[in-house]
């Protein structure tokens, strides 16, 4: 069955390469724009992994990640957090809210894809 | 004395030899005495005239005898013993310093005067002989005092009876004479010493204040409140006034801004307006020091706004000296005495200097504030900058991370299988998107430096990795431009503490350097420890750099020359940004050059990060 991977990004870009590499790559690919609805998208779409942009408008990344764990049943759901910041500290709090790893913008579509590869080989 | 003993003749009985001898002996114990009274009593002549004047009587068998020392045209009476009366006490009565009395003659004439019968001598003495006559005495003797041939006032004896002194007593009065010269001198010398220890205490003390309220100044440059109010306390300690007030101009007013010693009944926010009615208001419109002996008897003529405050304060003697800065006046300090006692001149002076020290705190209070609020504007100027820069280069990136994804994505052919000629293109399109990404990071690095966010992230590091990730990123560089390039790593180096990404960024960039600058020849990298350090070497066979300029190229925005800026690209800010993440670390970087020789560049690192323990 198709691994289904929620995007949550507000930029239209990266959204448009993530769904267009990850759907040539074989996933299924939901798509969120902001916090809240990666959290309904979460609960509804139940994805097999979501990628998480941090700065995220109407509610950022990590409260979004901390209330999809939260959500009966997603505890074991892979977070990947995406950040741009790569300030310190960003990925010990992307970590504590729950997040499984952690990439900073610009990333390689290519890199991420082996990422995602390994969480959803592990969970298979 | 002694001749007087050796003149006994032969006709005198034993019986009188031994009464003279018993008399000279009382003389001397007498002299001894009041010797022995002046040496003790240096301060205070008038104890040892009453003592002379007591033995002098007794010792010359006079019914009185009495001290007059020279008091402008008069004698003043300074002792007196015996019953003969006088007017007025001892120290205040006065009498004329003329020939027609016995002590005035004595005076002015120099010389001892002896009258037998002063009763009888109405053509000589008519002003004596009425004395005389009135207070019933007859025999007078009067030894001048002199002092270096100058006559300073003279010794009286009296006697009820016609009996003159004898040559022996009025010897005997001339020592005593001798001896109350020698009083008056001790006391005037003493009394001299004392004033001279007095001024040169007073100098001391002043300038002690002085420097005292220098010092209070210096430290509080902030609390201008605190040095004005150490400047009324010393002035109204120094300058024994009961209340020391500091008024500042405001507006056209004066407002009192400091004030030492407590006037109850006046309001503590006490204004004056401005006018030659006070003295305060008359001192800073004259621009000079008012003094004045007795404010209560000029308050209708000439300071009638003083009088509200007078008549509650009830003070007399009141100065006031203006605050002057660039010759004009800024305020002014008033002292005020509660009796009728003028301020020394050295007083005044004094007060002047406290008045100069008073503008020099407004004056560093207006500056420091001043320099305080430019550099708070220019910090903050600051801070929008870099915050601005930070905020750019986040904003730059995020166009470029979507241009390098879909280049990526093009290559991996996401969107179709891309011409056979277009791959090459796609490729340089990624690398100059990943050089324009690094030229927006070390812009973001520098302006996180300059806010103070740049923060090592510590961790456990292998320098090997750092070279091997080091070499295997940059060695197609080398091998484009055919260059060697090699790595030697001490074999079993130990791990080190520090920020593993920012040390590769250092290493990286040192490594891209050397590359760039070398056209022939070899790239070299050394690592290895020592005494608690890593060390690390980059070296090249480039063009080298000019001595004077090894350590400037740390400076930002700094390469070797204008020909290397033009052909060379590069921000000019990598190694500033090297040499920030090496000494954060505790450590240093430097280079060894010669010009033709090529470079090293050396790094020295603490095992653990010097800011491995205070980064949170």
């Amino acid at each position: 069955m198709t691994k289904r991977i929620l995007v949550a990004e507000d930029q239209e870009d990266l959204r448009a390469i993530l769904r267009d590499y990850l759907t040539a790559s074989g996933y299924a690919v939901i798509e969120a724009v902001d916090g809240r609805e990666s959290i309904a998208k979460a609960g509804s779409e139940r994805p097999d992994l979501v990628l998480m942009d941090i700065q995220l408008p109407v509610l950022d990344g990590y409260d979004a990640t901390r209330q999809i764990k939260a959500l009966p049943g997603l505890i074991a759901v892979p977070i990947i957090a995406v950040s741009s910041f790569a300030m310190k500290g960003d990925e010990e709090k992307a970590r504590a809210a729950g997040c499984d790893h952690y990439v900073t913008k610009p990333y390689s579509p290519v890199q991420l894809l082996h990422i995602i590869r390994g969480f959803l080989a592990e969970k298979s | 004395m002694s001749s007087e003993v050796s003149t006994v003749t032969g006709e005198q009985s034993v019986e009188e030899l031994r009464r003279e001898l018993a008399e000279v002996r009382e003389q001397q114990a007498a002299t001894a005495e009041i010797l022995a009274s002046i040496s003790s009593s240096v301060t205070d002549a008038n104890q040892v005239f009453a003592k002379i004047a007591a033995t002098a009587a007794r010792l010359c068998d006079a019914f009185d005898a009495a001290i007059f020392q020279v008091d402008g045209s008069s004698l003043r009476l300074v002792a007196h013993h015996g019953q003969i009366p006088f007017p007025s006490p001892i120290g205040q009565h006065k009498i004329p310093l003329v020939r027609a009395l016995l002590n005035g003659r004595a005076v002015i004439e120099r010389r001892t005067n002896q009258v037998v019968d002063m009763q009888a001598e109405a053509e000589e003495y008519p002003e004596g002989r009425e004395l005389a006559v009135r207070l019933g005495w007859r025999t007078g003797l009067s030894v001048p005092l002199l002092r270096a041939g100058e006559a300073i006032g003279a010794i009286l004896l009296r006697r009820r009876e016609v009996r003159p002194f004898t040559r022996k007593q009025i010897e005997l009065l001339k020592t005593f004479a001798d001896q109350a010269v020698i009083a008056i001198e001790n006391t005037r010398l003493f009394k001299e010493v004392q004033a001279r220890t007095k001024e040169l205490q007073e100098s001391l003390e002043y300038q002690t204040a002085i420097s005292n309220v220098l010092g209070v100044i210096s430290r509080t440059p902030t609390q201008l409140q605190l040095v004005l109010r150490s400047i009324a306390q010393t002035a109204a300690r120094l300058c024994e006034s009961f209340v020391a007030q500091v008024y500042r101009l405001v507006d056209g007013e004066l407002q009192m801004v400091a004030q030492h010693g407590s006037l109850p009944r006046l309001p503590a926010r006490y204004q004056l307006p401005l006018t030659r009615g006070s003295v305060t208001g008359r001192a800073i419109l004259d621009r000079q020091t008012v003094h004045v002996d007795d404010i209560s008897a000029l308050l209708e003529s000439e300071f009638p706004d003083a009088k509200p405050s007078q008549l509650v304060v009830g003070h007399r003697t009141t100065l006031a000296t203006p605050l002057i800065r660039e010759g004009q006046p800024i305020g002014a300090i008033l002292l005020r005495r509660a009796d009728v006692r003028p301020f020394s001149p050295k007083q005044v002076s004094l007060l002047q200097t406290f008045a100069d020290q008073a503008v020099i705190a407004i004056e560093n209070t207006r500056l420091f504030n001043e320099i305080v609020q430019k550099s708070q504007e220019l910090e903050i100027a600051s801070q929008h900058k870099s915050q601005f820069v930070a905020n750019m280069s986040h904003e730059l990136r995020t166009p470029l991370a979507a241009m390098l994804g879909y280049a990526e994505l093009l290559q991996e052919g996401i969107y179709g299988v891309q011409p056979e000629k277009s791959l090459p293109i796609l490729t340089r399109i990624r690398s100059n998107g990943k050089h324009l990404l690094g030229l927006i990071n070390t812009v973001l690095d520098i302006s996180k430096i300059e806010a103070g966010q740049f923060k090592l992230s510590i961790g456990e590091y292998a320098m090997g990795s750092i070279v091997d990730t080091v070499m295997v990123a940059t060695e197609s560089l080398a091998a484009g431009k055919n260059l060697a390039f090699t790595a030697e790593v001490a074999k079993a180096l130990p791990y080190g503490l520090g920020d593993e990404p920012r040390l590769t960024q250092v290493l990286l960039n040192l490594v891209g350097n050397a590359i760039k600058f070398t056209d022939a020849g070899e790239v070299r990298i050394a690592a290895g420890a020592a005494n608690g350090y890593l060390t690390v070497s980059v070296s090249d066979t480039g063009p080298g750099i000019p001595l004077e300029e090894c350590d400037r190229i740390f400076e930002k925005f700094r390469q070797v020359d204008s020909s290397n800026t033009r052909t060379k690209d590069g921000t000019g800010l990598g190694l500033a940004i090297a040499k920030d993440i090496i000494e954060m670390h505790g450590g240093r970087i430097w280079v060894e050059s010669r010009l033709g020789h090529g470079s090293t560049f050396r790094i020295e690192l603490p095992l653990r990060a010097a800011s491995a323990s205070g980064v949170t």
